[in-house]
């Protein structure tokens, strides 16, 4: 399980993050929603230990979160491959770095799975699509079979079809491998269709966090209702039935 | 054709060889509300610039609203200044009371137009943006991805500024997006593009309801993530 406990970070005098606490139990979804600006992209990168914290702390069943090894899915697919190297290069470097032989057939069976041919492993990122590029991405999160991953917007530089259907095979691989996914979206729609729970983040601190059914359902702050609203606006959420 | 409506024919778009919008033909009526969805690629954007640079050229008044409002703006001029370089390209003449009754509707800071570009929100540059385009009223808005550089919180309030600044029905808009949950709200007609063809061309609720095409029920399956219960 994955615990924050009363978590701040500071950027300059600003509280980025300020007296943050969750649970996210082994084999569940977490999503952090909130506007641009909220810290929902800071929270991750202290999860990752990447940026040090001005109070609290972060574990993963007790121990660091650095120990369990997470994984992190970025938000700009093609960006974040090496354009020198091959999709498959980039693919292989966490395992090179864990020093653990891979099972044979791992690497297969995740292309086969991710819809990624070998063919298009040889090629370099800006040879691939998008939506194959993120695909790529997921593939190298969890080729070392991380019992954490982390997932920074993840969907959305995507178009909608491509969208849902990255969506599902993120939520079809969780279901096969049990890792926790903490999923970072200002995609409200997303995050109700795929997480256990919400926690909604505003200028550092959590507006609100709640059982996903519960909040899709009746939102208890002010703010978790005015977000529903726009997802129900731009569609996200369809209230038509 | 009724009087006030646009029309194309025979629109197409190569580039270096490749067919990027085949031959496509459009009439828009004066008022109405028109989305142009489909797949990253499909050649939407390609449509819009293209029928953008047809009406113009047939004298027509025809604005253009980028997907980010970088794009449109120049970070090293105040807005006041781009709003009357906007009024001059259009031939108008300065007119505050005009700027003041846009600037209210769109909630722009009337007292920030001094400003540069990089000290507003994006949410506000993209209200800005919408409001040069409104300047002339336009007989077609083309919006290209209005939102997507938006959070939703601040997306959803441009939308609905943008509907009541429209209400007044002389203005045609054209919404481009790869998202029909966005579209399916807020417009009469879609057209569905894919691979450089409008493939459908029907009422909003008649495509939802029965797509004809493989692409459209792609999307019409994808339109929202989750259906609210009543």
């Amino acid at each position: 399980m994955l615990s924050v406990d009363q978590v701040t970070v500071k950027r300059g005098r600003v509280r980025a993050l300020d007296d943050i606490s969750l649970r996210l139990p082994a084999g569940q979804t977490l999503a952090v929603v909130g506007e641009s600006g909220a810290g929902k992209s800071t929270l991750i990168a202290a999860v990752l230990g990447l940026i040090g914290l001005a109070n609290g702390r972060i574990s993963w069943d007790g121990a660091p979160v650095a120990h369990c090894r997470p994984a992190l899915v970025m938000q700009e697919p093609r960006a974040a491959f090496n354009p020198r190297l091959s999709i498959r290069q980039t693919v292989l470097e966490p395992v090179v770095a864990a020093r653990q032989p891979l099972p044979a057939d791992r690497l297969d069976y995740l292309c086969d799975r991710l819809e990624l041919s070998t063919e298009l492993l040889a090629r370099r990122p800006h040879e691939i699509s998008i939506g194959q590029a993120q695909r790529a991405g997921i593939l190298r999160a969890l080729l070392n079979a991380p019992p954490l991953v982390l997932f920074d917007e993840p969907l959305s530089a995507l178009d909608a079809v491509t969208q849902k259907h990255t969506a599902q095979l993120i939520a079809d691989l969780q279901a096969e491998h049990g890792f926790a996914a903490l999923i970072v979206t200002h995609d409200l729609g997303y995050a109700a269709a795929y997480s256990e729970q919400i926690a909604v983040l505003r200028a550092g601190r959590i507006a609100e966090l709640a059982v996903t059914a519960r909040f899709v359902r009746a939102p208890a702050s002010d703010y978790g209702r005015t977000l529903r609203a726009a997802a129900v606006a731009l569609g996200a959420l369809d209230d038509s039935a | 054709m009724s009087r006030g409506s646009l029309l194309v024919t025979d629109l197409s778009v190569q580039r270096s060889g490749r067919v990027l919008l085949h031959p496509t033909s459009l009439q828009i009526s004066r008022g109405e509300r028109l989305g142009l969805v489909g797949a990253s690629g499909s050649g939407k954007s390609t449509l819009g610039h293209a029928l953008v640079d047809t009406l113009r050229a047939q004298g027509r008044r025809v604005a253009h609203v980028p997907q980010s409002p970088d794009e449109a703006l120049d970070p090293l001029r105040s807005m006041a200044f781009q709003w009357r370089e906007a009024e001059r390209a259009l031939g108008l003449a300065p007119d505050y009371a005009r700027q003041q009754q846009l600037c209210t509707a769109l909630r722009i800071a009337v007292d920030q137009l001094g400003q540069r570009p990089w000290g507003w929100s994006r949410g506000m540059q993209q209200r800005f943006v919408i409001a040069l385009a409104l300047l002339g009223t336009p007989e077609l808005l083309v919006l290209d991805e209005p939102t997507s550089a938006l959070d939703p919180v601040i997306a959803a309030r441009t939308m609905k500024l943008l509907d009541s600044v429209l209400a007044h029905g002389q203005t045609a808009i054209l919404l481009i997006t790869h998202d029909l949950g966005l579209a399916a709200r807020r417009v009469d007609r879609l057209l569905v593009m894919h691979d450089g063809h409008i493939v459908e061309d029907a009422a909003t609720a008649a495509l939802l309801a029965h797509p004809r095409t493989p692409a459209a029920s792609a999307l019409t399956r994808h339109r929202s993530w989750l259906t609210l219960p009543c």
